[in-house]
């Protein structure tokens, strides 16, 4: 086993699939154990890691003659060792087989959901007809913030959001409701830093009001499960609903001053 | 400022709590309690009301309801029936939630000592816990092995000895004679689990947990505890065992994972399964493509009876057939069924819309496709259709024969075709599980449907309804789109690539060893000898 380890091909490919093991199941379970949500990447992704690290594993050993002797001599002896014929024979006839499995596993007819593409924020439009009257969304503010008691409008936002989005979004705000599994898109988490957290709450409103129906093209509004509010609620009841998911999921809304593109791609 | 407020309050309750604990030394359950009661207020009174009775402004929009705290009724425990829970039990059900109920688990949103807090706070709203009395855990055996024997005698306990079979029904899926009548302690209707669906089970779907719930029973519901039939010296432990490995061998080994894509199977040389009972579906595997109420459009519906079909399908290159599965105690309209069924409707009626029907309501399926083939990824809204872009559905209920064909452009827009219909269908309702199958030629002369192309993604929604549920029109069960996919077959062209490619790399090896031989020789380490003899 040393004699091994100390051998520059041995050492290469235990390096090889060190960076493998963490490359394809580090990345995903080690990031959780602190706490902090992670995911596997995909293979594609995980091919061009290894590629990289092999890169870096051959400008290693080929940096010193003698290592680069030493590290081709059992692939050379392979080649022309009489001793070694059975695994020479074997070897070229084993390799071709595997690539031609590798480009059939390629190639093969594959049963896939085609990729929808979907922007997650697409730019919202100038105005909203809401219930008959315009609103100019580049200017609308949460008229709650400015009247009656934010304790009160908290729970009347409490008591829409559990009359109306705990099915989907949550109690929790993780967007993992009863019903979250059984709709694609998944609704949002609003615990989760990349949604309301990031956008205003004209936009928010906007999003509410209209729902997935609601949507330009680029957002895929045939596929959103999120309902049009506008036909169960009031404006009161929209904006009270919204000031209860900044505070209940700890985030502030986005302002005008600081707004820049909200256009992203899933 | 709200949430200034809010944090303020929690520092201040914390600073109090933290000083109190200085000067006495240690934290007692009253300093906890304040955590305790900040964290209930803010996550669970939506549903489990401020005072704990059960009534927060969630509660109307589910059932079962939110628990009724101050009963002190807990259905998921280690205690004897009729016993109180541990703490760790109570924990442990905070921590994993209730699978199958709104009931959320709070693990990943929860500290530790928040949830330690919740616990002790949740005691309070009734009398019966007390300091003095701490209750004790029943001494669970280890399991048994299971094997076809103890599976064969657990299914015979299951039926004949233990009377399992009178609410869930021979096959588990909840159609026992019973079953129409069960309340809860509230008197609110409750089914007899679907022993099918172990990742709904309220305590978990492993054999330990099954066996730990037939020892515990379920307070609160019908569901009884078999402690005394053990005592009684009816059954023996390890016959509870059997029955606990038959109920978990009932559903799938893990539990069926999100499947975009129904594989349309191609059926080249044998016939198409020519009914729905046919052998020939047994080898095709099924999708599971879980279910939701429709609560997008009014008047929304929040207790749908089924959460999920099971979707098969092939082809033979001229006709589709597709089988939907899924469970559901009766065949709709059924006289038994009429209480629960005003019951639910009382229980459940939306705020919104007429109320739902009174009158006999049949058990229904809609299967959605778009009424031609989507050019990029536009398609028709995914919950039948809109103007722009309609659906064509397949519509089967359980009080006609044969299925229509029709088309919609809207939710409440469905038009069915009078005559021409190419659609087939056969339905069989045995051991409280519908079982439908259409069949249909894949290209047709008709202008008003979808022609059915092989080798592409097709997209595809599902639609239930159980009509002695409460169910009809929008009140009902919904998916999103989920895609048919009609195999190919595999075209010859297909092993070209890869035959190229061992030939390359074949002879791309005999060059490299030759050479590396040829130079070996010319140096004069080796006498002679060819890469490959
Ligand atoms: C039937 C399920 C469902 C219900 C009920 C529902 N939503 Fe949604 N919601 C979704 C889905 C799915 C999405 C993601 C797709 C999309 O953006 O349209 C979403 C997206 C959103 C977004 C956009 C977030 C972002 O980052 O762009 C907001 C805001 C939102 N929902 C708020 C609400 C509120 C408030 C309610 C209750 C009044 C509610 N939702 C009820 C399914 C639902
Ligand atoms: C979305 C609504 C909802 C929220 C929010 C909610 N619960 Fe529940 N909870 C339920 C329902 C519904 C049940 C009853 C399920 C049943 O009877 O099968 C339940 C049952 C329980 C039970 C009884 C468990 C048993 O063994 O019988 C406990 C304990 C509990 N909840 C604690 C909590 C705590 C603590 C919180 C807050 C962190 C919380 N719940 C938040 C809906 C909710
Ligand atoms: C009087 C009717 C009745 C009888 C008899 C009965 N059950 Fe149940 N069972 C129920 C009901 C009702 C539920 C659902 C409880 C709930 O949803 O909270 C249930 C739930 C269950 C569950 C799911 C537990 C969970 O964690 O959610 C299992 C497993 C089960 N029963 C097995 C059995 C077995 C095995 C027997 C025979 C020994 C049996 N039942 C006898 C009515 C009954």
């Amino acid at each position: 086993m040393g004699k091994y380890l100390k051998h520059p091909l041995g050492q290469a490919g235990v390096v090889l699939f060190l960076a493998y093991l963490l490359f394809d199941f580090g990345i995903a379970y080690i990031p959780p154990l602190f706490g902090i949500a992670s995911a596997p990447i995909p293979n594609s992704v995980l091919l061009q890691y290894l590629i990289t690290v092999s890169v870096g594993i051959l400008i290693w050993v080929s940096d010193n003659e003698a290592r680069w002797a030493e590290f081709k001599e059992p692939m050379h002896r392979v080649m022309v060792d009489p001793d070694l014929k059975t695994a020479r024979n074997s070897l070229m006839v084993l390799i071709p087989i595997l690539v031609a499995l590798m480009t059939f596993s390629q190639v093969r007819p594959t049963v896939a959901a085609p990729t929808t593409l979907r922007s997650i924020h697409p730019a919202p439009p100038g105005r909203i007809d809401f219930q008959g009257t315009t609103l100019e969304l580049g200017s609308l503010q949460n008229p709650l913030r400015s009247r009656g008691s934010m304790e009160e409008h908290y729970e009347e936002g409490k008591r829409v959001y559990y009359e109306n989005c705990i099915a989907c979004h949550g109690d929790g705000l993780d967007g993992q409701g009863h019903y979250a599994h059984a709709f694609s898109p998944v609704p949002v988490s609003f615990q989760d830093i990349g949604t309301i957290a990031q956008l205003t709450e004209s936009y928010v409103f906007w999003r509410v009001a209209k729902g997935g129906p609601g949507l330009p093209n680029e957002g895929a509004p045939w596929n959103s499960a999120m309902p049009a509010w506008e036909d169960f609620l009031t404006q009161d009841e929209i904006w009270s609903v919204i000031i209860f998911l900044y505070e209940q999921a700890g985030h502030e809304p986005r302002t005008f001053e600081e707004e820049g593109g909200e256009g992203e791609v899933e | 400022m709200m949430a200034v407020m809010t944090r303020w309050w929690a520092v201040a309750v914390w600073f109090a709590a933290a000083s109190a604990a200085l000067a006495s030394g240690s934290l007692s359950a009253q300093d906890g309690d304040a955590l305790g009661q900040v964290t209930y207020e803010r996550w669970c009174a939506g549903c489990h009301g401020l005072d704990g009775t059960g009534d927060g402004p969630g509660a109307g929009y589910m059932l079962p309801r939110p628990r009724d705290f101050t009963q002190a009724l807990y259905q998921i425990r280690t205690t004897a029936s009729g016993d109180l829970p541990t703490d760790d039990d109570i924990l442990a059900i905070i921590d994993r939630g209730m699978p199958g109920t709104t009931m959320p688990g709070w693990e990943a949103l929860l500290s530790n000592d928040e949830r330690e807090a919740l616990v002790q706070y949740l005691k309070t709203f009734s009398r019966f816990f007390s300091a003095d009395e701490i209750p004790q855990p029943l001494e669970f055996s280890r399991a048994t092995r299971s094997n076809a024997d103890v599976l064969a005698e657990g299914e015979r306990l299951f039926r004949e000895v233990a009377d399992c079979a009178a609410c869930h029904g021979d096959g588990g899926r909840g159609d026992g004679e019973s079953s129409p009548a069960l309340v809860d302690d509230g008197d609110f209707p409750i089914p007899a689990a679907d022993l099918t669906e172990n990742w709904l089970f309220n305590g978990g779907g492993e054999a330990e947990d099954i066996y730990r719930r037939l020892l515990t029973g379920l307070d609160g519901t019908p569901m009884p505890s078999l402690a005394d039939v053990i005592t009684a010296g009816v059954i023996t432990d390890e016959q509870l065992w059997a029955i606990a490995h038959y109920v978990r061998s009932l559903s799938p080994d893990n539990p069926p994972g999100i499947t975009e894509v129904v594989r349309g199977v191609l059926f080249e040389d044998a016939p198409l399964p020519s009914s729905v009972d046919d052998e020939a579906w047994d080898e095709i595997e099924g999708a599971y493509l879980p279910l939701a109420g429709q609560i997008i459009v009014m008047p929304r519906w929040f207790h749908p009876r089924v959460d999920g079909v099971w979707v098969q399908a092939a082809h033979d290159g001229e006709t589709v057939a597709v089988r939907v599965s899924w469970s559901d105690p009766n065949n709709s309209p059924d006289p038994e069924w009429a209480d629960w069924k005003s019951q639910v409707i009382a229980l459940m009626q939306p705020k919104e819309g007429d109320p739902p029907d009174e009158g006999p309501t049949p058990d229904q399926l809609v299967v959605q496709f778009p009424m031609q083939m989507p050019e990029g990824m536009e398609r028709p809204f995914f919950l039948r259709g809109d103007n722009r872009r309609p659906v064509y559905i397949w519509q089967w209920q359980s009080d006609r024969d044969g299925a229509l064909e029709g088309e919609a452009r809207g939710i409440g827009t469905e038009a069915f075709l009078s005559g021409g219909q190419d659609l087939t269908v056969d339905a069989s309702h045995a051991d409280g599980q519908w079982q439908v199958m259409f069949t249909r030629p894949l290209v047709t002369e008709d202008e008003n449907d979808l022609d059915f192309v092989i080798g592409e993604a097709i997209p595809m929604a599902l639609f239930a309804w159980d009509g002695d549920n409460g169910e009809s029109g929008t009140r009902g069960a919904v998916s999103s789109w989920y895609f048919l996919f009609l195999e190919e077959a595999t075209p010859a062209t297909v092993f070209v690539a890869p035959a190229l490619a061992m030939i390359l790399t074949a002879a791309l090896g005999f060059l490299v060893v030759g050479r590396a031989q040829k130079r070996e020789r010319q140096s004069g380490k080796i006498k002679s000898e060819t890469p490959n003899s």
